[in-house]
């Protein structure tokens, strides 16, 4: 007999809650003000873009790769080109690859900016959030002269890129990071190394410890703040970065421990900031000459594509940790027969949900901003049942009904009663 | 006829804080805002949030009870209530033997209003929003009142007609006293004060029943329409009131005697003056704070009061008594 009553509340923080940036459901159950159990829905944000890229061609769907998410968006379609590339035997020009880098770790710089001013919002810190988002604008201007976009600069091309680096796009790059080495950079370390209010909220905090990180397969910040050395663009010697020294960073080369808290990897953040700079001079010193596309018309290689077949895979370190791209092809179809993405942050929001187990409510939206969440890439794929006319809207229930009903087909020794979990949607008819 | 004067006066001191608290929210936002590097809303924007929320429908949750509407009423009430007892540049309007009692007493029955109203709700942001306050209000007072009650008490030696009545304030002050560890006594309570401020009307590192990302607004979740409007204006009240208090305990002088006035024109003067005060104390403990720092976790918090502003509050009262009985001479 223990004589004490648990009061256990499950509050919802999503779809809608201001600590999101993008829809999303964490149903946490709290005794007090201690978390006891956390379950993630994910599905609020599906635009069926496998299902559009159906209907358009391999060059098409650089375009809609790009508009999945806003933030990364030349991983994914730099990530695409790579699987197609693969998948079709198509050399890249030793230029295009350094091309790819410079703009791959402009847009590193400008994510990781993103997510410290978000941190610096979840916990209350929002002169943090102004000026880091400020000191984006500047890395922001320098995309928008190269592709000449702020977010969808549409870079890449299958088989090379579509923009060349001129020279005044170099001293533009020089200057910046000459302002953000100088001006930006020791403040930002200051804020997040050294700053007592930031320590104190991010120190023990949505710990995932080294074990959890490998079991859930965290990737990317999640991953290395957490010491796990997991780094595509070194592990796989992507590209032509193994010349340009590309090393996994963790947080134990600034401040010694490693403990996998949020801190952790706000310091893996600040610390790929500075490695990005050193990799885009680099790569400015040593690009050669060239051309810059291997097919320099796009009908010519449209035509190129449709006869191949196979498939292919592409890899690629996006700000938040590794991205796949899976792409099929049917000979004589322009478009792929199949694509498919897995993206870092649906293994990186598990290890999150399970690390917050046992912390408290007020480390909900700094955990969850820490590991950089991005749904909009997460959630793409639509299940449309078009068999008849008419229309059917199945409910969550159903699909559990059908689900538990499959796996009593597949398997029928099986016991047990599942049953749904967390709160789903009351009125049935919204999913 | 003296009652109806104060009565009027009161009701004038009345629009007057309503006033001058929501332009102190205006310019603090544009401070704040400039210190970002933003451009901020324009000053009179609570009082076009004010009367825009006013017009607006009140959306009352399916789960919550008479209260919830209720509270709202009952704290505009207790602000206003309050005001009668604030020190404002003058002594309290209906002052009494012991109304500092009274003082802190009303100044407390405003969040635990705000608590009853947000546990009312049936909203679980709301509920642990009002756990959360319910904590703090508990921790923030012991400090501050041990600070405020010695230094009422030294106070009273240099012979004051009504001690523990807040108008001793304005006859005499801490800082007349002049030994040098009564003024390291009354600094180290000056800044307990100011943390005690701070955490009255919840910024920066006490920004935690409201916590915006965490529990969207916490204790306010579920308010909306004439509801919002009347706690927000009861809270604005409220931070003025709060440091109306730390003014008048640690800045009280007036500047009514060196223009030479009295009467009803000397009020005005030191109202206005005052109100000047006022904003200074907040400009540090509020928008200073509010943009150079986060919110702490609630065991923090609670942490930093037990075991750092107590202690400073017993070290500081300390100071002042061994100075007063001569302990070391």
């Amino acid at each position: 007999m223990t004589g004490r009553i648990e009061y256990w509340v499950k509050v919802p923080v999503g779809p809608i809650h201001p600590a999101l940036e993008e829809p999303e459901k964490f149903i946490i159950t709290i005794d007090g003000e201690r978390i006891i159990n956390v379950d993630v829905k994910l599905g609020y944000n599906l635009r069926g873009i496998e299902w559009i890229a159906m209907r358009r061609n391999y060059i098409q769907i650089l375009y809609l790769a790009e508009r999945m998410c806003g933030i990364c968006s030349f991983s994914h379609n730099h990530t695409y080109s790579r699987a197609v590339e693969e998948m079709a035997g198509i050399q890249v020009p030793e230029r295009a690859e350094y091309i790819r880098v410079i703009v791959g770790e402009l847009e590193r710089i400008h994510s990781h900016l993103l997510n410290l001013g978000v941190v610096g919002h979840a916990i209350g810190y929002d002169t943090v959030l102004h000026l880091s988002w400020l000191a984006r604008e500047r890395v922001m201007d320098i995309l928008e002269a190269i592709g000449g976009n702020r977010v969808n600069y549409a870079v890449n091309m299958i088989g090379g890129v579509r923009r060349d680096i001129e020279d005044r796009h170099v001293r533009a790059i020089m200057d910046m990071i000459k302002y953000y080495r100088e001006e930006v950079m020791p403040n930002i370390e200051e804020i997040f190394l050294y700053d007592p209010t930031v320590e104190a909220r991010l120190r023990d905090s949505g710990v995932i410890p080294r074990r959890i990180a490998v079991d859930y397969s965290a990737q990317g910040p999640t991953a290395r703040g957490s010491g796990v050395k997991k780094d595509v663009r070194y592990n796989e010697k992507l590209g032509v970065y193994p010349d340009l020294g590309v090393k996994p960073v963790t947080p134990k080369e600034f401040t010694g421990i490693i403990k996998g808290d949020v801190f952790d990897r706000m310091v893996v953040r600040v610390g790929e900031i500075w490695q990005s700079m050193e990799l885009i001079e680099r790569a400015v010193d040593q690009m050669p000459e060239g051309k810059i596309k291997t097919v320099p018309k796009d009908n010519a290689l449209l035509f190129q594509l449709k006869k191949a077949e196979g498939e292919g895979i592409g890899r690629y370190e996006a700000p938040r940790g590794e991205l796949i791209h899976y792409v099929k092809a049917e000979k004589g179809r322009d478009g792929p027969a199949r694509w498919k993405m897995r993206e870092p942050t649906f293994p990186n929001l598990f290890a999150i949900a399970r690390a917050l187990v046992g912390e408290q409510v007020a480390d909900v939206p700094v955990a969850i901003a820490s590991i950089d969440p991005c749904l909009s890439c997460t959630d793409r794929v639509a299940v449309i049942d078009a068999n008849t006319g008419r229309k059917t809207i199945l409910t969550e229930k159903d699909l559990l009904k059908l689900s538990i009903e499959k796996t009593r087909e597949i398997n029928p020794g099986i016991r047990g009663k599942p049953e749904v979990v967390g709160i789903g949607c009351p009125r049935g008819d919204v999913l | 006829m003296n009652l109806l004067y104060s009565t009027l006066g009161f009701i004038g001191v009345y629009l007057y804080v309503s006033f001058a608290s929501l332009l102190w929210e205006g310019i603090d936002r544009k401070v704040v805002a400039r210190m970002q590097r933003r451009m901020g809303p324009p000053i009179l924007q609570p009082f076009y949030d004010f009367l825009k929320m006013v017009s607006k429908e009140s959306v009352v949750p399916r789960d919550a009870n008479k209260l919830f509407e209720l509270a709202p009423v009952f704290a505009l009430a207790a602000a206003i209530a309050l005001l009668a007892y604030t020190p404002l540049g003058f002594g309290p309007l209906f002052e009494t033997k012991g109304d500092i009692i009274l003082f802190i007493y009303l100044l407390t029955l405003i969040g635990f209003i705000r608590v009853l109203g947000a546990a009312s709700s049936g909203s679980p942001y709301a509920q642990i929003g009002a756990q959360r306050e319910m904590i703090i209000l508990v921790s923030r007072e012991a400090p501050m009142m041990l600070g405020i009650f010695t230094i009422m008490w030294r106070i009273r030696d240099l012979g004051v007609s009504k001690p523990f009545s807040l108008h001793v304030l304005y006859e005499h002050n801490i800082w007349e006293i002049g030994t040098p560890m009564s003024i390291i006594g009354a600094l180290i309570l000056l800044f307990v004060f100011m943390a005690w401020l701070a955490s009255e009307i919840e910024t920066g590192f006490f920004d935690i029943p409201e916590a915006e990302t965490e529990l969207a607004e916490g204790t306010m979740a579920e308010y909306s329409g004439r509801h919002l409007a009347l706690l927000e204006l009861a809270n604005a009240i409220k931070a003025f009131v709060s440091a109306s208090l730390v003014v008048a305990v640690f800045f009280p002088w007036g500047i009514s005697g060196y223009l030479g006035l009295t009467g009803l024109p000397a009020m005005v003067a030191d109202l206005l003056f005052h109100t000047l005060k006022v904003f200074a104390v907040l400009f540090v403990s509020m928008s200073i704070f509010r943009a150079t720092s986060g919110r702490l976790r609630i065991t923090q918090a609670t942490n930093l009061f037990w075991t750092r502003l107590l202690p400073a509050s017993i070290v500081g009262a300390l100071l002042l008594v061994i100075d007063m009985l001569g302990v070391i001479s």
